[in-house]
């Protein structure tokens, strides 16, 4: 899922001092699993701007409302018909969802609510951690399945970097050395010939260095046009 | 310190483009550069324009000044972050390099090395705002340095672009005299008209504007150009030229010689002659100014 965290509340409160009719619009989806913005933190952060702003004796409206997500039009759509109620947004979606809402609604100004941060999984309650960048070309299936673009601080594809110590990496003693696991993954996995296989030179065109990215699926655009 | 010395002295600096070698051999490099070596204030170095792997400007400035001509080293975004590109501005004025340019640099995918994965960890502005703080003695960590340099700094501006407002241009072009630019290219000028909105609205007295001349090589280069370089503009009449010229080459020379004529009567700080490999052709450009 997309980890995000929640932004200090008097950073949005900067965002929108300014208006006095604004939707808190949560999401359904990841940022509720990460306890980021769904509905309970939509109830939360409304709560704390209608006493900042009821200590500041100015009258703001301020609604509340969480779609089953911000990153399909549908259910974007939902909110067509209040939309012009309010004059400014804050989405507590990941970037994805505050992008997406503010292409839709190109007039009203759609303010993040939270800090988006990574793909990841929760290790624990309160927890999260990274475990895909999204370069774009999977290694997964050379490296045991653990992802060393993600997990490994320098990104070494044919590690360990001989920084860590004690399976830890150098740059800190609680993150584990990616390829500390890795080792120990295709030892259990009795492929520990695979290590000695050197990695092809990474190819960064299908991260962010060829730009924004798209994926193209006709066979469905085609069904899509078809229904 | 020629370059510098024209800049504040006014007169027109001759500026050509020399790219350095894709390998380690600089003969070519340097024998270019000496033919025209008392006409030329200063050859700027690019670093790696179009993404295309070479000697960096860096290496190349040196070896140029190392032969007793100016050089003008460029810094881009785009391969280096913010502890190299410091730590590549250190090296380049302890090597005697004093003038620099600061550039955004090419996506990898305009170049030869399609996979490689781009840095752009600092921006143009943060660019020349960090060459700014070294030569007030800190660097972007602001941590004293043990002497600091002083560069003459350049860098680009869209003006006379197609399709570019100049207002925008300006805008843009003033953050970067905020941030210690005191001179800026332009890419290349086929006609003066398309420069006027924004030139209007410049003092080119106190900003040095440097317009790219551009060699054109043939009649099809033209025809690219003018189909393919979105923000370049090349007149029809300027086609025709070309065309019924009996000697295509000569007549593009001419052409050349004659833009940089024209920017030096219209009070402009310089040219840049860029001759994308026909540096042997820079003699017969100067020559005809």
């Amino acid at each position: 899922m997309i980890v995000a965290d929640r932004k200090p509340v008097e950073e949005i409160i900067e965002e929108v001092k300014d208006h006095d009719k604004i939707l808190i619009l949560g999401c359904n989806e990841c940022v509720t699993v990460c306890e980021a913005g769904g509905k309970k933190e939509v109830a939360v952060l409304a709560s704390v701007l209608r006493m900042h702003f009821l200590n500041q004796g100015q009258t703001v409206r301020i609604d509340e409302r969480t779609l089953q997500r911000q990153c399909d039009h549908e259910y974007l759509e939902e909110v067509r018909d209040i939309i012009d109620q309010y004059n400014a947004v804050v989405s507590l979606a990941c970037g994805v969802g505050v992008q997406f809402m503010a292409e839709k609604y190109h007039a009203t100004p759609v303010y993040p609510g939270v800090n988006t941060v990574f793909m990841g999984v929760t290790e624990e309650r309160g927890l999260w951690t990274e475990r895909c960048q999204g370069c774009g070309e999977c290694i997964l299936a050379r490296t045991g399945g653990i992802c060393p673009i993600s997990r490994c601080a320098k990104r070494v594809l044919n590690g360990p970097c001989g920084g860590s110590t004690k399976g830890s990496c150098e740059i800190h003693k609680d993150v584990v050395c990616a390829w500390q696991l890795i080792v120990e993954r295709l030892k259990a996995l009795d492929r520990f010939d695979d290590y000695e296989k050197l990695s092809a030179l990474k190819d960064w065109s299908t991260d962010r260095a060829g730009g924004p990215r798209k994926v193209v699926r006709e066979d469905l655009q085609d069904e899509s046009k078809d229904t | 310190m020629q370059l510098k010395r024209k800049f504040e002295t006014g007169e027109f600096a001759i500026l050509a483009e020399m790219e350095p070698p894709k390998g380690v051999d600089v003969s070519t490099m340097v024998t270019n550069a000496r033919r025209v070596k008392g006409n030329v204030d200063a050859f700027v170095v690019p670093e790696m324009s179009n993404a295309v792997m070479r000697m960096s400007s860096l290496g190349g400035a040196v070896i140029l000044q190392k032969e007793g001509m100016e050089a003008v080293s460029q810094l881009n975004c785009r391969d280096r972050n913010r502890i190299a590109i410091q730590a590549d501005l250190l090296a380049a004025y302890g090597c005697g390099i004093t003038s620099v340019m600061a550039v955004t640099g090419e996506e990898p995918g305009y170049g030869d090395h399609h996979q490689a994965r781009s840095v752009y960890d600092i921006d143009l502005l943060e660019l020349l705002r960090a060459t700014q703080a070294l030569q007030e003695g800190k660097d972007m960590a602001g941590i004293e340095l043990a002497g600091a340099p002083r560069f003459l700094v350049g860098s680009t501006v869209d003006a006379g672009a197609k399709g570019k407002s100049p207002e925008l241009v300006i805008e843009e072009m003033n953050q970067k005299v905020d941030a210690g630019a005191t001179f800026f290219v332009t890419p290349p000028l086929f006609d003066l008209a398309a420069i006027q909105p924004f030139i209007q609205r410049v003092d080119l007295g106190k900003i040095k504007i440097i317009p790219t001349v551009l060699l054109l090589k043939s009649l099809g280069m033209a025809r690219y150009i003018q189909r393919n370089v979105e923000h370049v503009d090349i007149p029809d009449a300027l086609l025709k030229r070309i065309q019924k010229s009996p000697d295509k080459v000569r007549e593009c020379l001419r052409i050349a010689s004659e833009m940089a004529k024209t920017l030096q009567q219209e009070g402009f700080g310089g040219v840049l002659l860029a001759t994308i490999g026909w540096e042997h052709k820079l003699p017969e450009i100067i020559e005809r100014m």
